[in-house]
Parts: structure tokens; sequence; C-alpha cells
């Protein structure tokens, strides 16, 4: 079931997250994209433009990368449970790619009423090249 | 031709500015990433949530621009254009999700420049912090950014 609830009881080192795939990546979902964060650099726009700047065309934002990475990780633990979610932008995102995010639990923790659980975190595209790594934290309840 | 970025930012503050969420910008930025999650989309999910209202997802913080600022000032500054820079590393620091009609300040500093060669050559990373607190002057959320530079 989506956004089932996780709790910090049931959570084990080495859980794998459910995978998110997102994708093929369109023009369209790009101009959103830029509609919506603010981000109107060309060359995520503008193919002429991207292959002047020697980008060889348009690639996606990292940052909408990181928002599938994001998401990945909310779609377990919840929305608002993200402590901290930093990452590397590896590779670029083409159009026409497709972008699987994955997440395993590498740590937990308990301090002060409030559990912590320490995620690895990366997307690869559909040839299984990381495009984003990194690591988040999320909050989860104990089990009531 | 090889550009050089100018090290003297390091340190830079930029002059606080505030922002306000907007709800329909929270919706618009979901659906952009393609996250239907209720908690960011509907009213009477966020309504009837632990926060009161909705939440924003958690990269939403990359939307606070300076909307009085020129955007082009920093690039300008450290001495490039748009068409070098790329996005290497983004860090978000949330201490409680950000709201639709809150007000947040926004201070960010430029707080490390360096170069190295990576397998397109030389790149400078430029690291700048942001901070955003609530009216009360608490810290809602910080975020970290690392701009690369081809140079």
């Amino acid at each position: 079931m989506k956004y089932a609830k996780v709790y910090f009881d049931d959570v084990k080192v080495g859980d794998e997250l459910p995978p998110l795939v997102k994708g093929p990546i369109q023009q369209i979902q790009l101009t959103r994209y830029a509609g919506a964060s603010g981000d109107f650099n060309p060359i995520h726009q503008d193919d002429e433009f991207a292959r002047a700047a020697g980008m060889g065309g348009v690639f996606a934002h990292g940052m909408l990368s990181m928002g599938f990475v994001a998401q990945a990780v909310t779609d377990w633990a919840g929305a608002g449970a993200v402590r901290k979610l930093g990452v590397r932008f590896a590779a670029l995102v083409r159009l026409k790619d497709v972008v699987t995010c994955r997440g395993r639990v590498v740590g937990k923790s308990s301090t002060d009423d409030v559990n912590l659980v320490e995620l690895e975190v990366w997307a690869e595209n559909q040839k299984t090249e990381k495009v984003v790594t990194g690591r988040a934290t999320v909050i989860l309840a104990a089990r009531p | 031709m090889p550009i050089s970025i100018n090290t003297a930012l390091i340190g830079k503050e930029y002059p606080p500015y505030p922002f306000t969420v907007e709800r329909g910008k929270i919706k618009e930025f979901a659906r952009a990433i393609g996250d239907l999650n209720p908690c960011y989309l509907d009213d009477r999910v966020g309504a009837a949530s632990e926060w009161g209202d909705l939440i924003a997802p958690p990269t939403f913080a990359v939307t606070f621009r300076d909307e009085t600022a020129d955007t082009g000032a920093m690039l300008r500054d450290l001495g490039t254009d748009i068409s070098r820079i790329l996005h290497g590393e983004q860090e978000f620091e949330l201490f409680r999700p950000l709201q639709p009609g809150q007000t947040y300040l926004c201070r960010a500093r430029i707080v490390d420049i360096y170069e190295k060669s990576g397998r397109s050559g030389p790149m400078a990373f430029v690291v700048r912090e942001t901070t955003i607190t609530d009216r009360t002057n608490d810290v809602v959320a910080a975020m970290r950014h690392i701009t690369i530079v081809r140079l």
C-alpha cells in the first residue's frame, strides 16, 4: 500500500526502500520544473544553447532528480519525515532517460525521544549508471 | 578560453531577504516532480494532519530566491555566466516542514571556493549556505549548494 506507515521498531539495517521509477524524462517536465522552481537556465530548455555550451544537448535539472530521490524517501518514510537530505549529482540525466531511485537503511539511533534512521540513497539511469548519490536522515515514530 | 574565478567572494554574505510560501507554488512544485503525496496537494489532508496545513516537499526551499535581486549578480561577481555552471551537490536540513502562508527570512553566504580538475577539465566549486528562519528567528531549514563552474 502506498504511504503505508513505517515504524522505527520495524526497520532493520540493510532494509531497502521500494524503488521509485520516474520517466522517461520529457522536455515538458523540464519546462514545468523550471516554472515551478524558478530555475530558467536555458541549458535545460534550449538544445542549441546547451550544445553551444559544450554540454551535448539539453539535460535535466539536478534538482529534479533530487526531487525524485526525496519522493522515494517520503513514499517510504512519510511526508515530513526528512530531517536531512544531501546528494551529489554524479552524471547528467538526459531526455528519454528512465530514472530509478533507490535507498537502503545504513543506521538507526535514538536520542531524546527522536528516532533517526540513516539511509544511503541513489538514483540510476536505464544503463544502471548512478546519476545521483547521497544520504538521508529520517525521523520515524516508535510503534505505539 | 579559460576563465578564473574571483575567490575574494569567500565569506561574502548576501543581504537577508524574506520569502513567503504560496499554497499554489507548493502544489505546482510537487506536481512538476510528479510527487502526488496528498500532504503536499490536498488542503483537507493538510488541515487534518499533525501540521494543521499542507507541507512542502523536502527540496522546496530551492525555490526561495531573492525576488528583488538581480539573479545574475552572483555569477557576475564570480566572473562567469550561466552557460558554464553545473549543480554539483545539494543538501537540505529540515527542522520543521515549510508551510503555506508563512514568511521566512533567508540568509545566504559563500563559505568556500576551491578548484579541482575533473574529467572535463579544470573546475571551480562554489559552496553557498543559506539559513532559513521563521518570524521568531528560529532556524527552520538550512541548505548547502555547490555550484560547479567549468573554467
